[in-house]
């Protein structure tokens, strides 16, 4: 176990193509850190070259106390997980696990003990004569694992090791990893592109955009206090609703509609009095978006809304939205997946409400929870 | 649709694949088994050919063949040519696909070498043999090369000598014929996952230690499908043979496929060439359902 510190790592590739651009980051020991971002933000480069993959063009990186940036891979006291898990077709389960101890010239009493030890935390004692041809998802995922564990490391580096299972294994092995790496206790550093895989899993999560960390938090303070639009934009799904507004006489005054801003509001914010008279973005998650008509939507005050389409999933409604505000992109490629071509706005209804598509709604929204990003910058305020 | 119709319509479908086969196997039937089927008729007969009536000769040939020991020479030479073409094939062959998938090299000088180590497969074996005769010939370059780094003391005759001829001959064979394994390999190799070779990286393997473990492992197939190949490929060569040596000096090249031709077209005797050709077919048969029955495990 070890104290993972990465300070000013920088990744230039033969182009000139800025891969990471001033990394600094420490993971604590026996901490589970995720870093997440969306696809070519330089979150695996970063793993790799972590474990040695990837050379790193400048910056320190201690791992345990010791600057590993000019060792290779086998001498920095790491173990990986691969996307694809790299387990060799052609050996056992038995034979993949033990792989590094006989390359160690370890003993073959000490390789079945410790194989054996190994197979029953992960449920592979059945297992250990099969190829992984003939193996599932879910136990080809666990016997990753379980090569990684074997070794003993300072830390797990763990690259998307979920995202070639399917949606309900997913879940499960979540669980399975969380659980394992608090019952090891073993510093873990774990890429995803998948934000919850990133809000559930991790004591602390990294997001990265363009090469550039954004923000490293826990994922509670990620999500309810993002430091820019991409952050407040990337974390929660579905993402968050992002408007161009300007600030008049205590009011965002976006189109045909007004938002009162409490006292409070100013108050939590000293700065958003300076955005008077200035064009300002405002988001709102969708789940502070209510449907009018119901209970829970009567307190707050409402703006007008056309529904455009609703996915019904039995214990909410996602009802997408068009209102008449200009929306801002958060700069996550991912979050047009959410809104799609015809609205600009989503929300999470109860499954009560009966709102249909092409109807036009009164939308509540909480004001006390709206999130205020400088336009230009897209720096929260 | 009446019963007649469907029964028609059902005929149709069940015929339908023999007729999309029946081209290909006239062809093979008339040039292929017609000619073997015809030989194996040979290989029994008195005189065959010769004769328009032609007696029943039983297994006289086949005695005749196997008690000359000029047929055992040639069967041991096969082998050896047969053998060590194969394994030098798949050395070199690996050897140079290695180096051309090595990311070390420069991709500019790989790309140069990936053109010069495929020339052999560019000429055809006649003008191997011919290459190959005017680089060994005693005032040729080979022999001037090596007397002057000192490592023979006099000219050698490489295809005229009992002692070199095979080596010589084996020797042009496995130069013209490792391209197949290096481009085969070559394919097999950029097919292994990088992930494979990090993993090892992480696990602490070393260089020979990825080679043993994932790379030879990944080849398997590709290396024993090559392998079967190229044995049942090169038992039956014989113009690179025939060009060099002729099968001489005093029999030390003669192998398989010359002896036959010799029985055949030099001694006119056609029903014991017959009968040998037979032999060759017995072993290219043994080797192609090995071959078969390994395609069918995998």
């Amino acid at each position: 176990m070890a104290e993972v510190v990465l300070e000013n790592i920088c990744k230039t590739y033969g182009n000139n193509f800025h891969a990471i651009d001033q990394l600094n980051l420490s993971v604590e020991d026996g901490e589970f850190l995720i870093l997440v971002g969306p696809s070519g933000c330089g979150k695996s480069t970063a793993l790799r070259m972590i474990a040695g993959l990837e050379d790193i063009t400048s910056g320190s990186l201690r791992i345990g106390g010791t600057d590993v940036v000019d060792m290779p891979p086998k001498d920095r006291d790491i173990a990986m997980v691969f996307q694809s898990y790299a387990l060799y077709p052609h050996m056992t389960v038995f034979e993949n696990i033990a792989f590094s101890m006989r390359l160690a010239g370890k003993p073959k009493a000490e390789r079945k003990k410790r194989v054996d030890e190994i197979a029953k935390t992960l449920q592979l004692t059945s297992l250990l004569d099969s190829k992984p041809a003939n193996l599932s998802g879910g136990q080809r995922q666990r016997v990753a694992m379980g090569r990684a564990m074997v070794r003993e490391p300072a830390a797990f580096l763990m690259d998307e090791p979920l995202s070639n299972l399917d949606a309900k294994l997913r879940v499960q092995m979540r669980a399975e990893i969380t659980r394992l790496q608090k019952q090891l206790g073993v510093t873990t550093i774990y890429v995803t592109h998948d934000q919850t895989e990133a809000m559930t899993m991790g004591d602390r999560v990294a997001v990265l955009k363009g090469g550039v960390l954004q923000q490293v938090d826990t994922p509670k303070r990620l999500y309810e206090s993002p430091v820019n639009a991409f952050v407040a934009g990337f974390i929660g799904s579905p993402s968050m609703n992002l408007f161009e507004a300007t600030m008049t006489g205590g009011e965002l005054m976006s189109g045909a509609f007004a938002i009162r801003l409490q006292d409070a509001a100013f108050a939590r914010r000293p700065g958003l009095k300076s955005y008077a008279g200035r064009k300002i973005v405002f988001g709102i998650r969708p789940e502070d978006l209510y449907d009018s008509s119901l209970e829970s939507g009567r307190k707050y005050q409402t703006i007008p809304a056309k529904v455009t389409s609703i996915e019904e999933l039995g214990s909410e409604h996602i009802v997408h939205l068009n209102i008449d505000a200009i929306r801002v992109d958060s700069g996550d490629p991912d979050a047009v997946q959410d809104f799609g071509l015809t609205s600009n706005a989503v929300a999470r209804f109860e499954p009560d409400s009966t709102v249909r598509s092409g109807s036009e709604i009164r939308l509540a929204l909480d004001d006390t929870k709206l999130h205020f990003f400088d336009p230009e910058t897209h720096l929260a305020i | 649709m009446t019963r007649q119709k469907r029964s028609h319509h059902k005929l149709k479908r069940a015929v339908a694949p023999y007729l999309y086969l029946s081209p290909s196997l006239v062809i093979i039937s008339l040039l292929m088994l017609l000619p073997m089927v015809t030989v194996i008729g040979y290989s029994f007969q008195n005189s065959a050919v010769l004769r328009r009536d032609p007696s029943f000769a039983g297994l006289k040939h086949y005695q005749a063949i196997f008690n000359d020991p000029v047929f055992w020479a040639s069967l041991w030479h096969t082998l050896y040519f047969t053998c060590m073409s194969v394994i030098f094939h798949m050395t070199i062959g690996m050897i140079f696909a290695l180096m051309l998938n090595s990311d070390r090299i420069n991709p500019m000088l790989r790309n140069i070498l990936r053109v010069l180590y495929i020339l052999p497969w560019l000429f055809t074996a006649v003008i191997i043999a011919v290459i190959w005769r005017l680089l060994l010939e005693p005032n040729g370059v080979v022999n001037s090369m090596l007397l002057q780094l000192g490592i023979i003391g006099s000219k050698v005759e490489w295809f005229s000598s009992p002692e070199t001829a095979l080596h010589a001959v084996t020797f042009a064979n496995i130069w013209a014929g490792y391209p197949l394994f290096m481009v085969s390999l070559l394919a097999g190799l950029q097919g292994i996952p990088k992930d494979f070779y990090e993993a090892a990286d992480i696990d602490g393997a070393k260089a020979y230690q990825k080679l043993i473990f994932i790379t030879i492992p990944q080849l398997m197939p590709i290396i024993i499908s090559i392998s079967l190949l190229d044995f049942i490929w090169t038992m039956q060569v014989f113009p690179l043979i025939w060009i060099t040596t002729g099968g001489g000096p005093i029999y030390s090249t003669e192998v398989l496929s010359t002896y036959t031709y010799k029985l055949a077209f030099s001694s006119y005797n056609l029903s014991q060439a017959s009968a040998s050709a037979v032999v060759i077919l017995l072993i290219s048969l043994g080797l192609t359902l090995f071959y078969i029955r390994y395609q069918k495990a995998r």
